[in-house]
């Protein structure tokens, strides 16, 4: 009996070895570390980022993988940041040395991902940032770094040439601005814009705020905004402060001509329910916005609202598309080893496929990494009979069919 | 001067809702002696059951105390009597268990990631409350009325546990087992049930903290990290086990994150506000109105 038990012992292991070996010959799987912000202060975003990836990668996987790798899935591990710069590297570095994944993507939060593209460049690890925008990701050199959103110089840059448009089409004049912000790299990346470019506009900068994130009272910088009346007022906001600096603002009625936000909190669909009328009128910069007037876009935010219960935000488009991209990128490359699938991405000219929802025509990486033809649009939100929404606005080009921005705010 | 006026009340009436969040925290303090790291999870649950309740019934932000109350103290009771409380049994030697801490981390962790698995990330508050963005006009100053609301409360609430822990006959049982845990036992006074009723009086105080915080705060799944460590501070600052100081504490804090920012930018505040709480622990580790003796 004894021996027979032994016996038996053996050929399970040995049964259970070759079929693992079998596994692993008839299909590889591309192993990608995401990093991303599941809990804490940008945990909704976070959150919307990984259901767009979840949905592409079901999408792709589902249509046969990634062909010229003999139909390999793609199999994405998720690791949770907080926000937090060390945790992000803490988890590249563990996405590195254990899981040996082949690519990497995140972090959400410029502050995470700056840190993190030392770790994958160090390591000769792709990595493929769909939203941070600090300038500075895709300025140090580094080979690895790809990044699909303009990056923040460019997001300032349009806000001005908004404000300015706008000055134009409504023949209001703007003296002076407020900046306030949130005191992270985003928020402090572009504020810097912001007072180059409004010293080159000729404006007069009233206010320069930064504020913590996590601050539970934001009524003293709203009565500093009050008190310093500014006629247009900037802001950079993650979710939770944007629904609490709106509400104050207009529990204290501070009502400048015009308030223009930087994507972020400000584009959470959780925003708007949580702000209600208090929004109203408010212009905002994003990626892409569900009116974009591109073949298949209305169709993937239909699918994706019936998934998760909102619309498609710009980041989570760009969470959605960055995913194409590396699919794209795998097939070029043909080979699940980091430094082709590099090479590949550097090589990136995508111009069809479910990845062009976006409001530009091609996706192309220059030098440093950057997707050279990332554009934004301008929204503002507005009530035109079907409750509030977000309607295109700037470039004119883009404005939604028959709507007339209001500006400045009555 | 006005505005300075208008953010000293401002400062005030915020900083009472911290004491409050605060009070809950010093109370279980001062009887387990152990500082419960899951205070803002508590908080969090009752910012929850409140959210709830209203949304559900439309009664009345304030009203819904009538539910909070009660369910955060069962819940308090149980927590501390099934998860804490066989470790004050094994640690009986000790007068400050630490490893209750660890066990208080564990608690927050785990209620935080349970809210966020159940409620998700989404930042929620309600839209059609009476409270909601009402503002008190004084001439050119402007007071924000659900955090007058909160101020009433908190001043209530001090009174209550005040009178409970001084003229009642339960009260003297919780002060004389804070004093001394054996000498009460030997007193006929069953130590673990004083416990229990501490922590859910505790956990209650932090549920009334969540429900002045509803009508004119989102609720979230982590919002409880954001007022952790403000109520470590106030209790440190106002002394550990005094209702009071975690009132005062809280009123200090509130009015330095209020005036602070009209003279410099919003985050020095901060900066201001962990300066204060090193000079403490350096100068005065017992807190403003900290005693010798505790209780």
């Amino acid at each position: 009996m004894q021996s027979n038990r032994q016996l038996i012992c053996i050929m399970i292991t040995a049964a259970l070895v070759i079929a693992g070996a079998h596994a692993a010959l008839a299909q590889t799987t591309i192993k990608v570390g995401n990093i991303l912000p599941l809990s804490g202060p940008s945990a909704s975003v976070g959150l919307q980022n990984k259901q767009a990836q979840d949905m592409a990668i079901q999408e792709i996987n589902d249509a046969g993988g990634i062909k010229a790798l003999g139909g390999a899935k793609i199999q994405m591990l998720y690791a949770d940041s907080e926000s937090k710069p060390e945790k992000g590297v803490a988890e590249a570095e563990r996405f590195i040395n254990t899981e040996k994944v082949n690519i990497l993507t995140g972090a959400w939060n410029s502050a995470v991902s700056y840190p993190v593209s030392a770790v994958a460049e160090r390591y000769g690890i792709p990595f493929l940032v769909p939203v941070s925008v600090a300038d500075k990701i895709t300025e140090q050199g580094f080979k690895y770094v790809f990044r699909i959103a303009a990056k923040d110089s460019w997001w300032t840059r349009d806000q001005f040439a908004f404000l300015k448009d706008m000055e134009k089409e409504f023949n209001t004049k703007i003296a002076t601005v407020a900046f306030v912000y949130e005191n992270g790299d985003w928020g402090k990346g572009f504020a810097e814009g912001w007072k180059k470019l409004a010293q080159q506009g000729g404006y007069k900068v009233v206010l320069d705020e930064p504020y913590p994130s996590t601050a539970t009272d934001l009524s003293p910088v709203v009565q500093k905004i009050k008190r310093a009346n500014p006629d247009v007022l900037f802001l950079t906001s993650n979710a939770a402060d944007a629904i609490l600096l709106t509400n104050t603002m207009a529990e204290y009625k501070v009502k400048p001509k015009a308030i223009i936000a930087s994507g972020g909190g400000h584009a959470d669909p959780s925003f708007m329910k949580a702000t209600g009328k208090n929004a109203r009128y408010l212009f905002d910069i994003v990626e892409w916005e569900t009116d974009v007037n591109k073949p298949g876009a209305d169709k993937t935010n239909e699918k994706f609202k019936k998934l998760y219960g909102y619309n498609l935000a710009g980041e989570s488009v760009d969470a959605y598309v960055a995913m194409y991209v590396l699919a794209d990128a795998l097939e070029r490359a043909k080979s699940t080893d980091p430094k082709a699938i590099r090479d590949a991405l550097a090589a990136t000219k995508l111009t069809t496929g479910p990845a062009m929802i976006v409001g530009y025509d091609a996706i192309e990486f220059d030098a440093s990494g950057q997707n050279k033809h990332a554009a934004l649009v301008m929204i503002q939100i507005n009530d035109i009979g079907k409750g509030m929404e977000r309607i295109t606005v700037w470039p004119k080009v883009s404005r939604r069919a028959n709507y007339k921005p209001v500006f400045p705010t009555p | 001067m006005l505005f300075i006026i208008e953010d000293t009340i401002n400062g005030i009436l915020m900083g009472s809702i911290y004491g409050l969040a605060a009070l809950g925290l010093t109370v279980i303090f001062g009887v387990l002696k152990v500082i419960n790291f899951a205070h803002g999870s508590l908080l969090m649950v009752g910012m929850y059951v409140a959210y709830w309740a209203v949304l559900l019934t439309g009664m009345h932000p304030y009203l819904s105390l009538v539910v909070v109350v009660p369910v955060m103290f069962v819940f308090g009771y149980l927590l501390q009597d099934i998860l804490i409380k066989p470790i004050f049994k094994s640690e009986k030697e000790v007068r400050e268990p630490i490893t209750v801490i660890i066990v208080t981390t564990g608690v927050w962790y785990i209620l935080d990631n349970l809210a966020l698995l159940i409620f998700g990330p989404q930042y929620r508050n309600i839209q059609d409350n009476p409270l909601r963005g009402k503002m008190l006009e004084i001439g050119d100053m402007m007071v924000s009325v659900p955090k007058l609301w909160g101020f009433f409360t908190a001043l209530a609430t001090a009174l209550v546990i005040y009178l409970f822990l001084r003229k009642t006959r339960m009260g003297r049982a919780v002060r004389a087992t804070s004093l001394d845990r054996d000498a009460a036992s030997l007193q006929g006074i069953n130590q673990y049930r004083i416990y229990n009723i501490a922590f859910g009086m505790g956990t209650a105080v932090a549920g009334v903290a969540g429900v002045t915080l509803v009508p004119f705060y989102n609720v979230f799944p982590t919002v409880g990290v954001l007022f952790d460590i403000k109520c470590f501070i106030i209790v440190v600052l106002g002394g550990l086990g005094s209702i009071g100081g975690a009132l005062l504490g809280g009123m200090i804090i509130g009015v330095i994150e209020s005036v602070g920012p009209q003279f410099m930018t919003a985050t020095w505040t901060e900066a201001i506000v962990y300066a204060l709480f090193l000079a403490f622990l350096f100068l005065k580790p017992s807190g403003l109105f900290g005693v010798k003796y505790d209780w």
